[in-house]
């Protein structure tokens, strides 16, 4: 595929992922300068999505790396399958071998588990590489993706140096649990995806839930848009906002009055205190400025 | 005719003078950027964006930034938002006239911009006249020859939204937050106070994390040869399944010394709060507050509570404090206790008594100081810093909730 800020725009649309620009043109740059995109933003606002998009955009797969606290490079990149080591030994040595020929045997590919990172390396084709959540691993993990970052080399003792063949297309994601170190976020392009405006949450209504009437989609994204601001403790992410208006759709709801607000509203938010302030307000949301 | 990559180093040096970090590896992918994205204003402001800002709360100083120096061919028909805009406009368009009248909106506006004043940690918020006259003369620049900058083509996406930069709402809660992280405790008052305990939360739990994690760092810790043995014999003897360690938790007690004489107050309570947030992860956190003289603290639904209460027109007299600590409560200097002390260490030239606080130190884990502040000043005047600064295990800075975090983090 030919990289355009044009194509990019036109795969994204093909891949059913409503966007801006701001989006657009970092995607595009991700893919025509082939430098990691580091993507931050609330919860729920479509980051994780980027990735698997861009997966299907370019008809590749998607190797996802899901960070936690204390993920290490033998969860990451790679661990030899002591077991299998272990038989292979025991088999050997039956046969009276040497140490020279026994330790050749156990240490190559075939004994090596591959982690994600290792496996995007590997790939035969170019892949799209998720390092999901990177603010939840630790410092020391961080500082150990900057070298494969920038080389997309590893080093493994036994076997020597394993290059990347194709570079993988590489998407981190961050929730800022903590800061993120300057090294990385220099080496990254940087997206921030916020919550979509009232405009373009409603085309992301009407192109996943295509059987709601398009008022009502327009309704919904306006309150919506407007819960948001109450500055609750979770404001409702795009996924939440997809499966309220599907209830919306289910208990036949065809007005957006305030009573229809409190039927569904456990869908939409999932603190009690939120729902309680809601709760308050949804006569005054409800009502429809002209 | 400048070239456009003149341009972008102009804008670059720009940016930088706005306090926002660009590395050079940073300004030739953005060079690189431009050249890949096109020239198309909107396409290429993100992707400049994309390359240059790597944090959302940059965004604001960097789009006010991109609308000076890249002005649109849409004359301020699409843009409502930026009253200051169209002034610019004009004086582009009417050539060198009157530059000074016509870019007198300029000033005013970094006055107002909530980033540069929290930008301008510890220096004076309003620009300087020789400051403002350097921006002047590079708006000048920018724009010296009337035609040298490129067209830019305005977006169908862009006319539609209509510059459509209003940060969204995430992003200013984060710029905000950001502000006041970097806002000096010597700037502080009640309002500042109040939105700080609001930036706590987020901090509050960033520490929790750092702190928890420590202890769970490296569950598998060394193999267990022991137990790995043991259950190799279910196995006929080989060792098929390692067995590893686990870690044991550290215990700490945490003993923090806070200062609240006028100057640190704030600092003082925000570190008393944030550590009542933390405190599962230590065995036993004790909080004294201190003037002249040293009082039990504790923090209860969000209140400083004292006791005995102290005098809060008292001068400070640390040398005292050490002797309350060291005659009182000497049961709470063990191995396990680590000592925090957050304050000026300005003593009234009174005897500041370091060498009992190098027989704490010795006697405990450590000792850490955390001074608000600035680092220039320590030493100067009544300041006793340098005597402590030798008899502590470490001396930190810590002059606003950033550095604060930052150093009590390396601290526990």
């Amino acid at each position: 595929m030919d990289v355009t800020p044009q194509s990019v725009a036109e795969g994204l649309k093909r891949a059913r992922y409503i966007t801006n620009e701001r989006v657009e043109t970092a995607i595009f740059l991700a893919l025509a300068l082939e430098k990691p995109l580091l993507i931050e933003g609330p919860a729920g606002a479509g980051k994780t999505e980027v990735a698997k998009v861009l997966a299907e955009m370019l008809g590749t797969s998607l190797v996802r790396l899901q960070c936690y606290e204390g993920l290490d490079e033998a969860r990451a990149l790679y661990e030899w399958n002591y077991q299998k080591q272990l038989l292979r030994m025991q088999a050997d040595e039956a046969q009276g071998l040497r140490w020279e020929e026994l330790s050749e045997h156990i240490f190559s590919a075939e004994y090596l588990l591959e982690r994600p990172l290792l496996k995007a390396i590997t790939a035969p084709h170019r892949v799209v590489l998720l390092i999901d959540e990177i603010d939840k691993a630790d410092e020391e993990f961080e500082a150990f993706l900057l070298e494969l970052l920038s080389d997309f080399q590893v080093s493994i003792p036994e076997l020597g140096t394993v290059r990347a063949i194709e570079r993988p297309i590489v998407v981190l994601t961050s929730n800022r649990a903590r800061e993120l170190s300057e090294a990385l976020r220099r080496r990254c392009l940087h997206l921030f995806i916020d919550f979509p405006g009232v405009e373009q949450e409603r085309r992301i209504i009407e192109l996943k839930v295509p059987d709601l009437d398009a008022r009502l989609a327009a309704e919904a994204a306006r309150f919506v848009g407007a819960v948001r601001k109450l500055g609750l403790r979770k404001p409702p992410s795009i996924a939440e906002t997809l499966d309220w208006t599907r209830a919306l759709l289910q208990l036949g709801i065809k007005e957006l009055d305030a009573s229809a607000i409190r039927a569904a509203l456990g869908v939409l938010l999932k603190h009690e205190d939120d729902r309680a302030k809601v709760e308050t307000r949804a006569s005054s949301l409800a009502t429809r400025p002209r | 005719m400048t070239s456009l990559r003149e341009q972008l180093g102009r804008f670059i040096g720009e940016l930088r003078s706005t306090g926002i970090r660009v590395s050079v590896a940073e300004s030739i992918d953005a060079m690189n950027a431009v050249a890949a994205a096109g020239l198309e204003r909107a396409r290429m402001r993100e992707a400049l964006a994309a390359t240059l800002i790597k944090d959302e709360a940059d965004r604001e100083s960097f789009d006010d930034l991109f609308a000076r120096f890249f002005a649109s061919p849409a004359r301020g028909k699409t843009r409502k938002q930026h009253p200051d805009h169209r002034g610019i406009q004009v004086s582009a368009g009417a050539g060198q006239g009157k530059p000074g009248e016509s870019l007198r909106p300029e000033p005013k506006r970094s006055d107002e911009s909530p980033r540069e004043s929290g930008r301008a940690a510890g220096k004076p918020r309003k620009p300087t006249e020789t400051e403002t006259q350097a921006a002047r003369e590079s708006m000048k620049d920018a724009r010296g020859e009337g035609a040298l900058q490129p067209a830019f083509a305005v977006s169908a996406a862009e006319r539609e939204l209509g510059e459509a930069e209003e940060p969204g709402l995430e992003g200013m809660r984060i710029a905000k937050l950001r502000e006041i992280e970097r806002t000096p405790f010597s700037a502080y008052s009640d309002l500042e106070y109040e939105r700080a305990q609001e930036a706590l939360k987020p901090l509050e739990r960033h520490f929790r994390i750092r702190l928890g994690r420590r202890l769970r760092l490296a569950r598998r810790g060394r193999i267990d040869f022991r137990r790995t043995i043991r259950a190799g014999i279910q196995r006929g003897g080989v060792l098929a399944e390692l067995r590893f360690r686990a870690r044991r938790p550290r215990h700490v007690d945490l003993l923090m010394l806070a200062d609240i004489s006028g100057s640190v107050r704030y600092a003082a309570e925000l570190m008393l709060e944030l550590m009542a947030g933390a405190r599962n992860c230590f065995r036993r956190v004790t909080g004294f507050v201190y003037i002249d003289r040293l009082a039990e603290a504790s923090f209860e639904q969000g209140h400083l509570l004292t006791s005995p209460a102290l005098d809060l027109y008292a001068r400070s007299d640390f040398g005292r404090v050490l002797v309350e600590l060291w005659e009182n409560h000497r049961e709470l200097l063990t191995r396990q206790t680590l000592v925090v002390i957050l304050g000026d260490a300005r003593n009234n030239r009174r005897p500041p008594r370091a060498d009992l606080l190098r027989e704490i130190s010795r006697l405990t884990r450590g000792v850490v100081w955390l001074n608000p502040e600035e680092p220039a000043r320590w030493g100067t005047g009544d300041s006793a810093i340098e005597q402590y600064r030798a008899a502590v295990t470490a001396l930190y800075p810590a002059g606003n909730l950033r550095e604060l975090e930052r150093a009590l983090l390396a601290a526990c």
